[in-house]
């Protein structure tokens, strides 16, 4: 008679507790790393090794990557239809009308060229995968450390910032997108020149916060990096407004952008690898973003300071003159 | 007569491996449902647990997390803790039952799969890379379980009917000499 019974000594128990004990000792080791030690190289290395394997894949799927869109171009209805018509006409009437403002833009553009100081100094990458876990929102590009690159360089693509590089091998590099849920971004809205921070979230959404619900913001505004920090420069564009909602009693409004750029395997994208002092945010602007938020403080101090501070009228002078 | 093929244990872990790894790194990242991927070396993990289990099981498990660590751009370590446990677990479990179960097998897989899913994500709550409960489990965990088991059933049914036929997944194993029918002493 067979025997279906293993003996104990090929249970694996003795193994078990020495790679459980050595899994917990690498997890505590690796989490206590910040940007750069044995396990960062180790996985600089696998990303190295795996990269074409991972240019395959992407190559692979690109195919399917429009099945999506076909069954929901074939399950259209009417009224989706008219929207894209009308939506269509709208669109021919504003690029007429661009084309108008590009004519004379180019003829500013010219005048502006001997003074121009913007001077984006960047190197051209192509993504080759998406995440692998379930847990970040990343992608691969196809140039790392060899080209130049270096972790913390922000990338963009042809419409805006799309993430900053996180991880970086020898020949690819991993770049944290704007809707993963550890992104934050120093952004502003265009037009109110209303400092925030854009964060991303577990569903993917953009969220502005920290915008003071004095300032003025409207669907539809365009939000741009505010170059605060250093990291990204000033002014590239990052999204729309897509809604503003503020509940009573909240100092901050609560908005969610809709981003302009989306993500494609095989897309190009820009890498940033170093910023000129025009770019950088400057002295006003930093002021500016200090007295926004001085002045969400002093809306939301007690009013019983204003009461100890003196007479109303004399206080709140003094208060007001001095947080601007 | 029982044959102990050891060579012919580890040259089909290494080809399943390597399948693994080229889909782990090619196929996954492309396909998603909500913030699920599929996780091919938890499959890997159970099919040669389930099949050869004992120290080899619990080895291919902590290799198959470490690799996925290596993949992800969490701490390294975390998987290949819960695939070792994962792989012992099954490979105890696999050993107990003497009666041909594949569907027990697969209970098991299921079970595991959901511990192994929640663990990791609950885990990277606990080092402070998301705040909410809720998203742990149904934006994540949730989608990586269903994703991982559907992916878990062609590997068991081809390795159920392989030239191998080792399997605690099939019914052959079982009656040519249990799971390891195969083994000579």
């Amino acid at each position: 008679m067979p025997d279906l019974r293993r003996s104990d000594s090929d249970s694996g128990a003795r193994l078990f507790v020495v790679l459980l004990a050595l899994s917990l000792v690498m997890f505590t080791m690796s989490a206590r790393e910040n940007g750069s030690g044995p396990f960062t190289a180790v996985r600089g290395g696998f990303m190295t090794v795996t990269t074409p394997i991972r240019y395959v894949g992407s190559m692979l799927t690109v195919p399917f990557q429009g099945i999506g869109n076909v069954v929901g171009n074939l399950t259209a209805g009417q009224e989706t239809l008219s929207d894209l018509r009308g939506q269509n006409e709208r669109l021919q009437a504003e690029n007429a009308r661009l084309r108008e403002e590009a004519q004379a833009a180019g003829r500013l553009q010219d005048l502006l060229k001997l003074q121009s100081s913007y001077d984006l100094q960047s190197t051209a990458a192509r993504i080759i995968a998406a995440s692998t876990d379930s847990w970040s929102r990343t992608v691969v590009i196809d140039k790392g450390t060899s080209s130049g690159f270096a972790v913390g360089m922000p990338v963009t693509d042809s419409t805006g910032v799309i993430g900053q590089i996180v991880e970086c091998g020898a020949t690819s590099s991993t770049v944290r997108l704007l809707g993963d849920e550890n992104s934050s971004v120093s952004a502003m809205i265009q037009s109110s020149r209303a400092h925030g921070v854009l964060t991303g979230s577990a569903d993917g959404t953009l969220r502005l916060t920290l915008i003071s619900a004095d300032q003025s913001v409207s669907v539809g505004d365009s939000v741009v990096t505010s170059g605060l920090g250093g990291v990204y420069p000033k002014g590239l564009p990052i999204g729309r407004v897509l809604s503003v909602n503020k509940s009573e009693g909240d100092l901050y409004y609560s908005i969610v952008v809709e981003p302009l750029s989306s993500t494609e395997s095989f897309e190009e994208v820009l890498v940033i690898t170093s910023l000129t002092e025009g770019q950088k945010a400057s002295a006003d602007d930093i002021a500016a973003a200090d007295a926004q938020d001085a002045s969400v403080v002093s809306e939301a101090a007690p009013p019983a300071d204003e009461t100890d501070a003196g007479p109303k009228d004399a206080a709140g002078t003094t208060a007001a003159s001095s947080a601007t | 007569m029982q044959v102990h093929d050891t060579n012919r244990h580890r040259r089909d872990s290494s080809l399943l491996a390597l399948a693994c790894l080229v889909l782990q790194i090619a196929l996954a990242p492309n396909l998603a449902l909500a913030n699920g991927h599929i996780n091919f070396a938890l499959v890997f993990c159970a099919v040669i647990s389930l099949t050869v289990g004992g120290s080899w099981g619990v080895l291919c498990g902590f290799v198959a997390g470490l690799v996925f660590d290596l993949c992800t751009t969490g701490p390294v370590g975390l998987m290949a803790f819960l695939l070792t446990v994962a792989s012992f677990v099954m490979g105890m479990e696999s050993r107990n039952r003497l009666q041909d179960d594949s569907s027990a097998a697969m209970i098991l897989f299921f079970i595991v799969c959901f511990g192994v899913c929640f663990a990791y994500n609950l885990a990277m709550l606990l080092v402070g890379q998301a705040s909410s409960v809720v998203d742990v489990l149904f934006l994540r965990s949730l989608p990586t379980f269903l994703l991982t088991s559907l992916t878990f059933l062609p590997f068991a049914y081809v390795r159920s009917r392989g030239s191998l036929r080792l399997l605690g997944l099939g019914a052959q194993a079982r009656r040519h000499g249990g799971r390891r029918g195969l083994r000579k002493r």
